[in-house]
């Protein structure tokens, strides 16, 4: 009697067990995508900035040369382009939230019923392939360009100014560009904030100003911190506008990755330096998204 | 007070002409009867749009970016929709490694992912280059948006639903496809529709990864960097821009008819 009952037990136990444990099936493609398609190319590229190309053939060399190389080769051209551009990625990540804000701010307080026409009317340029915003943007600040074109037809200029091809049109584009996304997890933070909260601070004197400084912005720092994490990571690694927009003096760290493998050939001195980047967005990203929480960014997409 | 109200406004009505100035130049200028792109307006044509229309060249990749777009979205959705249900609905150990490695696509720039990739596939495998592995490529930085966006609809699920079709004697599958699915359909929505505009966009992972054939930014990236046929490539660009105006169109739509989202909040 006993034996009946213990058996009689243990196979619904089982049966459970082996339920249990089918319900993590489902992890198994994402898990195999990213253990092949994500986690193995980066070992790849880790393992090969250890090593040296020999005609243009990877060899196992083993070195830190590479590493080196980024500090040393043509005289730290490389370090200084790194340093550059992270400055570049920080003036890019503040004017772009800078330019967002007071536009995420207007929708959510402001909007009223419009609210769910603006926000995506507002992101919809960000749509667009970077590659058509881009050419877009010559358009309007080319040598031949709308700006150029009102300027003289003014009769501010006598001939065109080159806006276009310099670092200065490459911060502007990715600017722009970059603030139409951002308008969203700050948008997404603001309307989280409690309205009475506002009215509270009102009734108690204060200016609007005081206002926004004591309560609207810090309780939308979230969403800010999600916005930095939204444009900064992405800018770290841009060669698109540089390209594009930047002539010579626009380059960034990610031209000379892109270069170094799809023209130079240097995979392995390319590998070291993108591993170096890697090591650089990864913190970023740890330190904002620990700050934000998970859920901020999950809520803000 | 009220002056600030109307610095605001203004500023947001500016803000709004700027970020679709690019868009409108590019839309205007590809009817420009110009061999270059830009001022001066030289009077209508729509030469550079049938151009673009008889080339099959242009019309291929726009083929092509589909193709890859259509196979982002809905492989990065299935496989997003089992690592949310399972991160959401259980908990087990490894959790946030698996949390963890799911975001590093979107906490790294996709240029290091390409690379990494294109060192894998390349040197590593020895595989051809093709439409195939830039969606390799796509998947993978879909794949955070993807899960997170099932992963938050899934967390405001009730579940007592579910517990209340399986009292009543439905099956796994059934309450499945009853109370489950429909309840998460928007979800998967936004979640193919994000993976659809990341592929679609996406000009940086398929510069490594693309083969002979061409996506429509890597068209457009071609011409612009070899200063060649630029009005065609206006077209083609204008073409994608009514693209995304038609997906905006469709999220108005959204926004604007009752039930589809819960009304704004009274402020």
């Amino acid at each position: 009697m006993k034996d009946d009952t213990t058996i009689r037990e243990r196979v619904p136990n089982i049966f459970r067990k082996m339920k249990r444990l089918g319900y993590y099936w489902r992890l198994f493609p994402a898990v195999f995508w990213l253990g092949a398609f994500l986690i193995l190319p980066l070992s790849v590229m880790f393992i090969f900035s250890f090593w040296t190309m020999v005609n243009f053939v990877p060899t196992p060399t083993w070195t830190l040369q590479n590493y080196l190389d980024i500090f040393v080769r043509a005289e730290g051209l490389y370090v200084k382009l790194l340093f550059k551009s992270l400055g570049m990625s920080a003036a890019v990540t503040l004017g772009s939230i800078a330019l967002a804000y007071p536009a995420a701010y207007y929708i959510s307080m402001r909007g009223g019923k419009y609210k769910y026409v603006l926000l995506p009317l507002c992101i919809t340029p960000f749509m667009v392939s970077w590659v058509v915003l881009i050419f877009g943007w010559r358009m309007v600040i080319g040598y031949t360009g709308l700006v150029n074109t009102l300027l003289m037809n003014v009769g501010l200029i006598s001939e065109p100014v080159r806006f276009w091809g310099n670092w200065m049109a490459v911060i502007f584009v990715l600017i722009v560009s970059w603030a139409p996304w951002l308008v969203l997890p700050i948008f997404v933070s603001l309307e989280k904030i409690d309205r009475t909260l506002l009215e509270a601070g009102e009734d108690l004197g204060a200016t609007p100003l005081e206002n926004f400084r004591k309560i609207t912005l810090p309780l939308s720092m979230p969403g800010l911190l999600i916005a930095t994490f939204f444009v900064s990571i992405p800018t770290f690694g841009e060669f698109v506008a540089p390209a594009l927009a930047g002539g010579a003096s626009g380059a960034m760290i990610g031209s000379a990755i892109e270069s170094a493998f799809k023209r130079m050939h240097d995979w392995s001195f390319g590998s070291a330096m993108s591993f170096l980047l890697v090591i650089i967005a990864l913190i970023t990203s740890l330190v904002l998204i620990r700050k934000a929480g998970l859920k901020t960014l999950m809520e803000s997409l | 007070m009220l002056q600030g109200k109307r610095i605001l406004s203004t500023y947001f009505y500016l803000f709004m002409l700027v970020i679709y100035l690019p868009l409108l130049s590019l839309l205007v200028f590809s009817f420009n009867d110009s061999l270059s792109a830009g001022f001066p307006w030289k009077g209508f044509t729509l030469r550079w749009w049938e151009t673009f229309f008889s080339d099959p060249v242009a019309l291929t990749t726009v083929k092509n970016s589909f193709v890859v777009a259509v196979a982002t979205a809905v492989v990065a959705t299935f496989m997003g929709l089992g690592v949310a249900f399972v991160l959401v609905r259980r908990v087990f150990r490894g959790q946030n490694v698996l949390l963890s490695s799911l975001v590093v696509p979107i906490a790294v720039p996709y240029l290091l992912i390409a690379v990494g990739l294109f060192l894998l596939l390349r040197v590593g495998l020895d595989l051809e280059f093709s439409l195939f592995t830039v969606a390799i490529g796509h998947i993978v930085v879909a794949l955070p948006y993807s899960t997170l966006v099932l992963m938050a609809r899934l967390i405001g699920f009730d579940r007592s639903l579910e517990e209340a079709a399986q009292d009543l004697g439905a099956t796994g599958f059934t309450t499945f496809r009853k109370i489950t699915f429909p309840l998460i359909t928007p979800g998967i929505f936004v979640s193919m529709f994000l993976a659809f505009i990341i592929s679609l966009e996406d000009v940086i992972i398929a510069n490594f990864l693309v083969g002979g054939d061409l996506t429509v930014p890597m068209f457009v990236w071609g011409r612009l960097r070899r200063w060649e046929g630029l009005p065609m490539a206006m077209a083609l660009s204008s073409f994608m821009v009514i693209i995304a105006l038609a997906f905006a169109c469709v999220f108005l739509i959204r926004a604007v008819s009752p039930g589809l989202r819960s009304p704004p909040r009274e402020v």
